[in-house]
């Protein structure tokens, strides 16, 4: 089922949670809404969810407005933060639940419940665990019960808080595919809530980036990557080397040019530590620069460059970095294969800071 | 650097200081608080077993018993229904005040027995508020059960509130919220998923409220007016009979009274065990690094 | 946390059922006859009520009351602290045992505890004999007074420190030890500043059930006027004279001193929760 969010605002006191939201999400996509903490991304959930009211805007389920439609009556499935299981209940009576309560008329019989719980549990590959209870299961077994839980109910959308948030690095990877698998067996539309860009670049069909209650860019992994929209999902989205027009004069004034616009006013350049080239001799449009560190890691090598006082980090293929044979204190000359130039607002990404 | 027996040597007192420690503080124990206990079995039974049945089978006796729990009996169900209320408001919503709001909970602790009796003659007795209309209508409700009652109520209000907003705030709301986006009606939440979690603090607050409902003297003195067989509660009537220097007969219903705290502390104990394993539950239940801020 | 008015709906349900119903039982029960107290004593004027708050055997109460009250919360700091100690750190038969038994005064009703003190320490009781060859009388004296309130107010320190001591870290103090500190450097230096305002706290709340006890005090203290009796007391007698406005202008400076009271307990409290903490009120509550 689609979900279509128009002109959504939401403030908590004088802190301007979510300014004016519009977000369309087609049946059967995997979305991400990606941001920093304080964003407004799971504020935006819980507003989909209607944990949370919006101060104004709209929110449609297929086209008709559930904007004033109470929690309970939207057939959402939410996966909390924290998982949110009743720890008072054993597994089987947590995905039970969503069954037990509804109004005598819909409530399946028993059997019925047993056998669609069990289902549920085979399906989360977890049916062996359905007597313990919320206490004795490990974070990720907690998890996919949560997410069990919220499928219980055949909800038409399955919205998703942080899922992998609490989980060490192995089991969230092993998490994300299943995630990404169970969502295409179940033909729903999901949304989930990260920080991390990592998670939403692998998992989502989407990725909305969010930043100060504000929607930065919508589009493709790919598309938000390689073709960041803002300085900020620029530093957001990867490691970036900023380069200002004021200090290094050279590389903005080209970006600039060869985007067709008249030099002038601040600018800054973003390029990726990948698309930096090092070259031993100069060459056009090349800064000069000074080695200072060298450190293999894994299949790349990181180097660290001082230029005019200011450090650049650039990665080169471990072929490349041996026909190079750096060493620290030798002079360079580095060229942009790709970069992009922005003219500099005021008090630029004070906070973006420069994700992973 | 010290080597790790040392360490643990200089985080210890040495074993002299360990055993004053030792014997100041269980010594204090035995004198304020064992001694006196112990005492008022001995000296209910001073006169031997069947003196002791005597005083305790005394019709006045039986009906300060009987008053007593039916006032406790009265008084606990407005405690919990309040008293969740309130914790419910306070711990799962914001609302300007609230910190005024929990101050004024805990008020009844903080105000002298007394006082709560002479507030409550002063609306009720016969030269207060409403003094004259009652008396015009024939109700009476000092130096009668529902001033027992109303006091009793004032004075074990903040029990059960108190036990349960710091528990009902360390839960959360997430567990309600799941079942209410799962479809749960408000009561199907609270029957299913609020109760169950928060039956243990209830129960203790309970406990505390009941042990203070059947114990309490002064506020109750002032406004019961001392009627043997009528409005003497158990506490009251240990008063009277001390007074009459019937030394085996105070005892032997005080007795009763320290069996009852006994039977609370044991209760208390019980319920504080089962507490501490729920809170090792949802400790284990969040991520490592949440649970280091649950008490 | 953030503060908001803006409930427009609620997800989780009963929050004006609740709130209504804690407000009106609070109102009805609590608060409007606490202010009945105010009003009647608004039948004084400013001069007549001095005149009997300041009465020479009010006076004396007050001295009686406030006297053994800090006296006995002061021993109950002391002994408190020593007994929290012993049963948080040492281990010893029986512990659990007497870990419950600290809430005693909490379970006891105080008429009992009351007689059993008094008769305790009367010339030929158990301790009373034994105290009355060296010439000391506790019972019906003031010295009484100050035992049944030490009895009264142990578990409020006890119980405020315990916590407190739970929570101190090994490694604070192994720290202490290993940067040379004694023994009682690291008591002294490290863990009594962490413990002071749970101590203050405990003390306190001791206090203020000492100033309004009655039921215990009673039976021990042989209420002579000007020497041993308590200003709850002194309320009582008033009212079986008949004395209402008399009783009534006693029990209005009781509330106040309770209210102050009551303030400087969640003062302490706040203080012992956010002394080391800073001043990082961030705006925002809930984001993202």
């Amino acid at each position: 089922m689609s979900i279509e969010i128009r002109n959504i605002g939401k403030r908590f006191g004088d802190f301007v949670a979510l300014d004016d939201i519009n977000l369309n999400i087609p049946t059967g996509e995997l979305v991400a809404l990606l941001g920093p903490s304080g964003c407004g991304k799971t504020t935006l959930l819980r507003i989909i969810a209607g944990m949370e009211s919006a101060d104004s805007g709209q929110v449609l389920f297929a086209g008709e407005d559930a904007t004033h439609l109470h929690a309970r009556d939207r057939n959402v499935g939410f996966v909390f933060q924290h998982y949110a299981l009743f720890r008072h209940m054993s597994v089987f009576e947590n995905v039970a639940f969503g069954l037990r309560v509804k109004p005598r008329a819909l409530r399946p019989t028993e059997a019925d419940i047993r056998r669609r719980v069990n289902e549920l549990l085979q399906l989360v590959q977890l049916d062996w665990l359905s007597d313990r209870y919320p206490s004795q299961l490990s974070g990720g077994q907690r998890q996919r019960i949560a997410l069990a839980r919220a499928l219980a109910v055949e909800p038409r959308v399955l919205l998703l808080d942080e899922p992998f948030g609490a989980l060490d690095t192995k089991v969230r990877k092993e998490l994300r595919r299943w995630l990404r698998r169970l969502h295409d067996d179940m033909h729903i539309s999901s949304v989930f809530v990260t920080h991390d860009q990592e998670e939403a670049l692998e998992v989502a069909d989407r990725v909305v980036v969010m930043n100060h209650g504000k929607i930065e860019q919508i589009g493709s992994p790919d598309a938000v990557y390689t073709n960041p929209a803002s300085p900020f999902v620029y530093q957001f989205l990867g490691n970036v080397n900023v380069f200002h027009s004021r200090v290094h004069g050279t590389w903005a004034d080209i970006g600039r040019a060869s985007a067709g616009e008249a030099p002038g006013g601040e600018a800054m350049a973003f390029v990726r530590p990948h698309d930096i080239e090092i070259e031993r001799f100069p060459v056009i449009g090349s800064l000069e620069a000074t080695v200072q560190e060298v450190h293999a890691v894994g299949p790349v090598v990181r180097i660290e460059l001082a230029h005019a006082s200011e450090l650049i980090e650039a990665e080169l293929s471990r072929e490349r970095a041996t026909v190079l044979a750096l060493v620290r204190g030798q002079q360079v000359w580095l060229k942009p294969r790709q970069l992009r130039v922005f003219a500099t607002p005021e008090a630029v990404l004070e906070e973006g800071g420069s994700g992973i | 650097m010290m080597s790790a027996p040392a360490l643990r040597r200089a985080n210890t007192e040495p074993r002299w200081l360990r055993s004053l420690l030792l014997g100041l503080g269980l010594g204090f124990l035995f004198f304020f608080l064992a001694l006196p206990l112990l005492a008022v079995f001995v000296e209910a039974l001073a006169a031997g077993w069947p003196a002791y049945r005597d005083a305790l089978s005394d019709g006045e006796t039986r009906s300060a018993i009987l008053l007593t729990v039916f006032v406790a009996l009265f008084v606990l169900p407005f405690n919990v229904v309040v008293g969740v209320a309130a914790a419910w408001a306070i711990a799962k919503f914001d609302f300007r005040g609230k910190s005024l709001l929990i101050t004024l909970i805990d008020l009844p602790f903080a105000v002298s027995p007394v006082v709560v009796g002479l507030v409550f003659l002063l609306i009720f007795g016969a030269q207060g508020l409403f003094g004259g209309w009652l008396a015009a209508h024939d109700v009476k409700v000092v130096f009668a059960l529902p001033g027992i009652v109303i006091v009793t109520m004032f004075i074990t209000f903040p029990f059960v509130a108190r036990e349960l907003i710091p528990l009902m705030q360390a839960q959360g709301k997430d567990e309600e919220e799941a079942a209410i986006s799962l479809g749960a009606t408000g009561w199907q939440m609270f029957r299913r998923v609020t109760l169950p979690n928060i039956r243990w603090g209830l129960l203790y607050g309970v406990i505390l409220a009941n042990a203070r409902a059947m114990g309490e003297f002064g506020a109750v003195s002032v406004v019961s007016g001392h009627i043997r067989g009528e409005t003497n509660t158990l506490p009251l009537h240990v008063e009277i009979l001390y007074n009459e220097y019937n030394a085996v007969g105070a005892f032997a219903s005080a007795s009763v009274l320290a069996l009852l705290a006994l039977v609370t502390l044991v209760a208390k104990a019980v319920v504080e065990w089962h507490m501490r394993r729920e809170t090792r539950m949802l400790a284990a239940e969040l991520p490592p690094e949440k649970a280091g801020v649950v008490p | 946390m953030f503060v908001t008015a803006a409930y427009r709906r609620q997800v989780l349900p009963g929050f004006g059922l609740s709130l209504g119903c804690t407000l009106v039982y609070l109102s009805l029960l609590i608060l409007l006859p606490l202010s009945g107290l105010a009003f009647k004593a608004s039948n004084l004027t400013l001069g007549e009520f001095w005149a009997i708050a300041s009465g020479e055997r009010a006076m004396a109460s007050y001295r009686v009351t406030f006297g053994a009250s800090v006296l006995a919360a002061t021993i109950n700091a002391v002994f408190g602290l020593i007994v929290a100690w012993v049963l948080v750190r040492y281990s010893f038969p029986g512990k659990r045992a007497i870990d419950a038994l600290v809430d005693l005064p909490f379970a006891l009703p105080t008429a009992v505890a009351g007689i059993t003190l008094a008769t305790l320490y009367a010339g030929n009781g158990w301790i009373g004999k034994h105290l009355e060859p060296w010439g000391i009388k506790v019972a019906f004296t003031p010295v009484g007074i100050v035992v049944a309130l030490t009895f009264i107010g142990l578990p409020f320190v006890v119980r405020t420190l315990q916590p407190v001591i739970e929570d101190i870290e090994p490694e604070v103090e192994e720290a202490a030890a290993s940067l040379g500190a004694s023994r009682l450097q690291t008591f002294t230096r490290v863990l009594l500043p962490g413990i002071f305002p749970a101590l203050l706290t405990g003390f306190t709340l001791a206090f203020s059930r000492s100033i309004g006890e009655y039921g215990s005090v009673i039976f021990i203290a042989g209420n002579m006027p000007l020497i041993s009796e308590i200003t709850p007391l002194l309320i009582i007698s008033k009212l079986e004279q008949y004395d209402v406005i008399g009783a009534t202008a006693l029990a209005v400076v009781m509330l106040l001193i309770s209210f102050v009271l009551l303030l400087s307990v969640n003062a302490l409290q706040w203080w012992a929760a956010n002394r080391h903490s800073g001043h990082g009120g961030r705006g925002a509550g809930r984001g993202a």
